[in-house]
């Protein structure tokens, strides 16, 4: 998808911070990826690494948590987990967008949809 | 000294709890508050180069614009052919050439309706970059978002790109008059469709002779005038 683009707004994201809190080095990232944002951890480590480079954070460790997807039914009020099938064809898990105690489709995603930068670990000046 | 167990009492854990997504749902949000607030109904589509995309538009806004109050806005990265033919359609069209982004967003969008008359408005249709991967991820605060994908794209078209229909709520199979030269079976497709999203509303044109435009029309249940 656009790992490129996400990864660019997570580096700023962190250097903003790394800043703010007066660091000398950034030692580590920690990265939330929901299962709904389809953000594939490789690739946007990838791309942090290139954003890095000769910034304050430069060798950061960066680690990657999966989010599981989590909803809210408008019609049974069952809040939970979504319902993932393991679809052969499709090489992934394919969410399905309907609630899995009452089958309606008028669902609210709750969690799972974001890419979320937790915190990081600085040294400061 | 050990130096380095010095450095490990400046060692700081910063939370930031910043979800990069947020900005633009955030902003997506608020346009789409203040399309409520002036009762004016958006509608964002999204398919591939060539899919026909300004094709249906131009046939929505030659059927509705008796009724509505339209205007458009064509998503490019360069050029405004697309502009140019839905405006011979008479409905007001906006530009937005993106350079290199793949996708609009939600500040692309607010910029624009910034600069409309909302209180003497009623549907704005939003033709998206012609790409249907991008797009898919970032929301600009329509009311419903509508696919088109044709049948000279191949049969594998909605299978490839799952997440995209997620998020639809009307698929629309282009082209149908070419199915049978590209060997596409349109049930198929539907069937792709359904098996992502079951409650998505499938609809079958041919924009270039209007038909399934009611269809279309119909599937998207615009708030009555």
């Amino acid at each position: 998808m656009h790992e490129a683009s996400i990864a660019q707004a997570i580096v700023q994201t962190v250097l903003t911070h790394a800043e703010e809190q007066g660091a000398e080095a950034v030692k580590s990232v920690e990265i939330e990826l929901g299962e709904l944002s389809f953000l594939n951890d490789e690739q946007v480590a990838f791309w942090m690494k290139l954003g890095f480079e000769d910034t304050v954070a430069n060798d950061a460790e960066v680690t990657f948590h999966r989010i599981a997807a989590e909803i809210k039914c408008a019609s049974c009020s069952y809040q939970g987990e979504l319902k993932v099938k393991e679809d052969p064809f499709y090489h992934m898990k394919l969410p399905s967008f309907s609630c899995p105690e009452c089958g309606s489709a008028d669902i609210e995603i709750t969690r799972g949809k974001g890419a979320v930068v937790r915190n990081i670990k600085i040294i400061k000046k | 000294m050990d130096k380095n167990a010095d450095k490990k009492d400046l060692e700081v854990n910063v939370p930031v709890e910043e979800d990069v997504f947020s900005r633009n749902d955030r902003t997506a949000d608020e346009n789409f508050k203040m399309l409520e607030k002036h009762n004016v109904y958006a509608i964002d589509i999204l398919g591939s180069v060539g899919s026909g995309k300004t094709t249906l538009v131009q046939n929505l806004v030659r059927h509705l614009k008796g009724v509505y109050r339209i205007t458009a806005i064509a998503g490019d990265l360069t050029t405004s052919i697309d502009a140019d033919r839905i405006q011979q359609e008479g409905a007001p069209v906006v530009q937005i050439n993106t350079g290199q982004e793949c996708h609009l967003d939600a500040a692309m969008i607010r910029k624009v309706l910034t600069t409309l008359d909302l209180e003497n408005q009623d549907l704005i249709f939003i033709e998206n970059v012609g790409n249907l991967i991008c797009p898919s991820a970032f929301q600009v605060g329509a009311h419903q978002r509508v696919v088109v994908v044709s049948t000279t794209e191949g049969p594998y078209m909605v299978v490839k790109h799952p997440h995209t229909f997620m998020g639809a709520s009307v698929l629309v199979v282009n082209k149908i008059d070419l199915a049978e030269a590209m060997e596409v079976d349109l049930d198929q497709l539907k069937k792709d469709a359904l098996h992502i999203k079951p409650d998505l509303k499938v609809v079958f044109t041919n924009g270039r002779s209007g038909e399934g435009i009611p269809e279309f029309i119909q599937a998207l249940n615009l708030p009555k005038k």
